[in-house]
């Protein structure tokens, strides 16, 4: 296949704005209130992947480790910011644990496809490190934010559960083992399913980028594979480490459930 | 054994105090029928002895040691907390009342064998329930004597029992008492929450929770 990428100018782009127009119709009509919303929406698509591709443009031009890294540290941090936003919880401080994990997991899972999978040169070359891992951060964020309000809800709605098996002897994680499971299943569910319906209900934006750009579909489907499974695998690590440590921070040294019902 | 308050003040973050410097003595054996309004704070005493909540100040004495110095699963251990609400995991009741034996802190001890728990349920009065038979389909009276007998395997040197016979008939409900009653005559201090105006056979002190003050009798 010849390489032929045709080029989305200005009107293009403004033509585009035509999508806007018919949902915002929509939303009259219907008299949904969403007018704002995808103003403001519209905007910061447009704003937002513009900043990332001058971003992008200028960290793929200066090649060095520290910048690939730095930009990886802000998409960890952009998702956290995220998740407190998702999750409602605010009588145990999550942020710093999640943020820890975070970075820690996926750094490992980005370095492992980039470095030992993909085999490029060097590990951190930012042409595939930082979608690569711009990919795991964003799908992951879901995942910890659905694992983390499980947990919270669960600890909540099932107190009295919890602290019959702490009076009984139980430690913290012995009970809330059985919240644990379900916390880390909410987050890795989205993923597994995401491999049963990959290439039948959906065509995975990578690859469509890939094959629009020129790719021979083989080839990006090779690396569909290989981000699929990068993902199941960031899901998992990462939902592990934020929810065992968040989990701590749940009990008090004297093992009782530091959550309360609010006032 | 001995179960003392010292001092203590508690409330909940953002409400009103429940208990401002209450202090009482439970001595060896006792049996403490624990009154009080509604949401005066009865609950809440029994969690604090056994440390499901904290003092907000004052401290709380096991044998004259404070319990804060101790392993909480040790604390436990020796002072069972039983819950106003039974609650019994999804399983059978063997699976229940052996629940305590598969943790950590509880491995040292032999978990009974059917025939010893079979005699259990047969002695709190719960005819048809065996150890095969499914906590689901217990009503709450049976699961409340499942609960307790659970509470009591681990042999606990005190028992905090929060309304224990609230759900249950009059028979059954004697049979709970009467447990009481012999576990203070072995040495075990009992401390029932209770709104009822009479007083079970073997009571030995009393108590009252209101307005923030904890008298002691």
């Amino acid at each position: 296949m010849t390489p032929h990428i045709i080029e989305i100018g200005p009107w293009q782009l403004v033509m585009c704005l035509g999508f806007v127009l018919l949902a915002g119709a929509t939303s009259v009509y219907h008299r949904l209130g969403l007018g704002r919303d995808l103003l403001v929406g519209t905007v910061r698509t447009f704003a937002q992947l513009f900043i990332m591709g001058y971003v992008l443009t200028f960290v793929f031009e200066v090649r060095t480790v520290w910048l690939v890294l730095l930009m990886f540290t802000c998409m960890v941090a952009a998702a956290i910011h995220i998740i407190r936003g998702r999750v409602k919880e605010r009588g145990v401080p999550f942020l710093v644990p999640t943020f820890g994990s975070m970075l820690l997991s996926y750094a490992l899972v980005s370095w492992l496809v980039t470095g030992v999978v993909v085999g490029a040169r060097p590990w951190w070359t930012p042409q595939y490190f930082i979608p690569l891992a711009g990919m795991i951060v964003g799908n992951s964020m879901t995942a910890i934010s659905l694992s983390l309000d499980r947990l919270f809800s669960d600890l909540r709605s099932r107190r009295a559960e919890v602290e019959m098996r702490l009076c009984l002897g139980a430690d913290p994680a012995e009970a809330s083992a059985d919240i644990m499971r379900g916390a880390i299943r909410a987050a890795m569910t989205p993923s597994i399913n995401s491999l049963m319906a990959v290439g039948l209900v959906s065509l995975p934006g990578m690859m469509t980028g890939q094959i629009l750009s020129g790719t021979d579909p083989l080839i990006a489907i090779r690396y569909q594979i290989v981000v699929m499974l990068m993902l199941v695998a960031s899901t998992a690590l990462g939902a592990m480490l934020v929810t065992g440590l968040v989990r701590r921070r749940c009990f008090t040294k004297g093992h009782s459930l530091a959550l309360r019902q609010p006032a | 054994m001995n179960l003392a308050l010292e001092g203590v003040t508690f409330g909940y973050p953002g409400r009103p105090e429940l208990l401002r410097d209450a202090s009482l003595v439970m001595e060896d054996g006792a049996y403490v029928l624990l009154r009080g309004p509604s949401g005066a704070g009865k609950s809440t005493l029994l969690r604090l002895l056994c440390r499901l909540e904290e003092p907000l100040a004052g401290r709380i004495l096991l044998d004259s040691d404070p319990i804060d110095a101790m392993p909480p699963a040790q604390l436990r251990r020796t002072v069972a907390y039983v819950q106003q609400m039974p609650t019994l995991i999804p399983g059978t009741v063997r699976e229940n009342l052996l629940l305590p034996f598969s943790f950590k802190a509880n491995g040292g001890r032999v978990p009974p064998g059917d025939d010893a728990l079979a005699d259990r349920l047969a002695a709190f009065l719960l005819d048809g329930v065996t150890p095969d038979s499914r906590a689901e389909t217990l009503s709450v009276g049976q699961a409340q004597r499942v609960c307790l007998i659970r509470s009591l395997l681990l042999e606990p040197r005190a028992v905090l029992m929060d309304e224990p016979t609230a759900s249950l008939d009059q028979r059954s409900a004697e049979v709970v008492l009467a447990k009481a009653a012999e576990l203070s005559r072995q040495g075990t201090t009992v401390v029932m929450v209770s709104h009822s105006s009479d007083d079970p056979a073997g009571v030995t002190r009393h108590a009252c929770v209101s307005g923030c003050a904890l008298e002691y009798a």
